[in-house]
């Protein structure tokens, strides 16, 4: 994990988001919103973030699972919790 | 054979009733682990097997799904009570179930469930139901809990 750069992780997730939500990667743009945009429910959010949880070894909190809003609010969240 | 909790305290906790209850008794609860593991004693009395076939009874995998996601809610009570004490409503979300063995009349089927991520309105569970130690079924499930 450590030797992964934030890119290779960001594409990594960028693929697992896609294959839970079955939006193509090319309609997954950074800032786009997981309700509004991309028409991810709760359980959809709740697959990502366990799929992310397991492939890299940590645990969101469960007061920071609100603020994942986008793609980009995961691989923020994600970065943080790797620097730790 | 352990007799953690007994049918009137799952009873207690499970929405389910009969003819809709699928857990007999839970044998171990391992809140480190977050883990389960319950039993559902499977008799020719059971009302299934009289459709499910005649002459051929074979438990519907979509109740042993069923049995396992009640074990899920009895995990989710054994790891947070004070939600569970609420008496909210448990709905399935996602389910991925792989079919192995079938599980027939007599059989004991063991329903392990290992929570992967509990949140206090939501969990995912990896959960195994097992006859003789043989695994018949192996599934991911995800659930919301919402209190009302």
């Amino acid at each position: 994990m450590a030797n992964k750069s934030m890119d290779e992780i960001k594409k990594e997730v960028r693929k697992l988001i896609s294959d839970i939500t079955e939006v193509p990667e090319k309609d997954l743009k950074d800032d786009a919103s997981f309700v509004e945009d991309l028409g991810v429910d709760s359980m959809m959010a709740l697959e990502v973030i366990a799929s992310v949880e397991k492939k890299y070894k940590i645990v969101i909190p469960e007061e920071k699972i609100a603020t994942i809003r986008t793609p980009k609010s995961v691989y923020d969240l994600l970065e943080g919790l790797m620097e730790k | 054979m352990e007799n953690i909790w007994d049918i009137n305290k799952i009873q207690e906790i499970l929405p389910q009733k009969y003819p809709f209850l699928f857990v007999d008794r839970v044998l171990e609860i391992n809140e480190a682990e977050k883990k389960i593991v319950c039993l559902k004693n499977l008799t020719i009395n059971d009302y299934f097997f009289e459709g499910h076939f005649p002459g051929n009874p074979v438990m519907p995998g979509v109740l042993i799904l069923e049995a396992l996601a009640q074990s899920s809610i009895l995990l989710f009570a054994a790891l947070k009570p004070d939600i569970a004490a609420k008496k909210p409503i448990f709905y399935l979300g996602k389910v991925e179930a792989r079919y192995l063995k079938p599980v027939l009349a007599g059989d004991q089927l063991i329903l392990e469930v290992r929570g992967e991520k509990m949140m206090n309105n939501a969990g995912v569970v990896k959960a195994r139901a097992l006859v003789n130690n043989v695994v018949t079924t192996e599934a991911q499930i995800m659930f919301g809990v919402k209190i009302s």
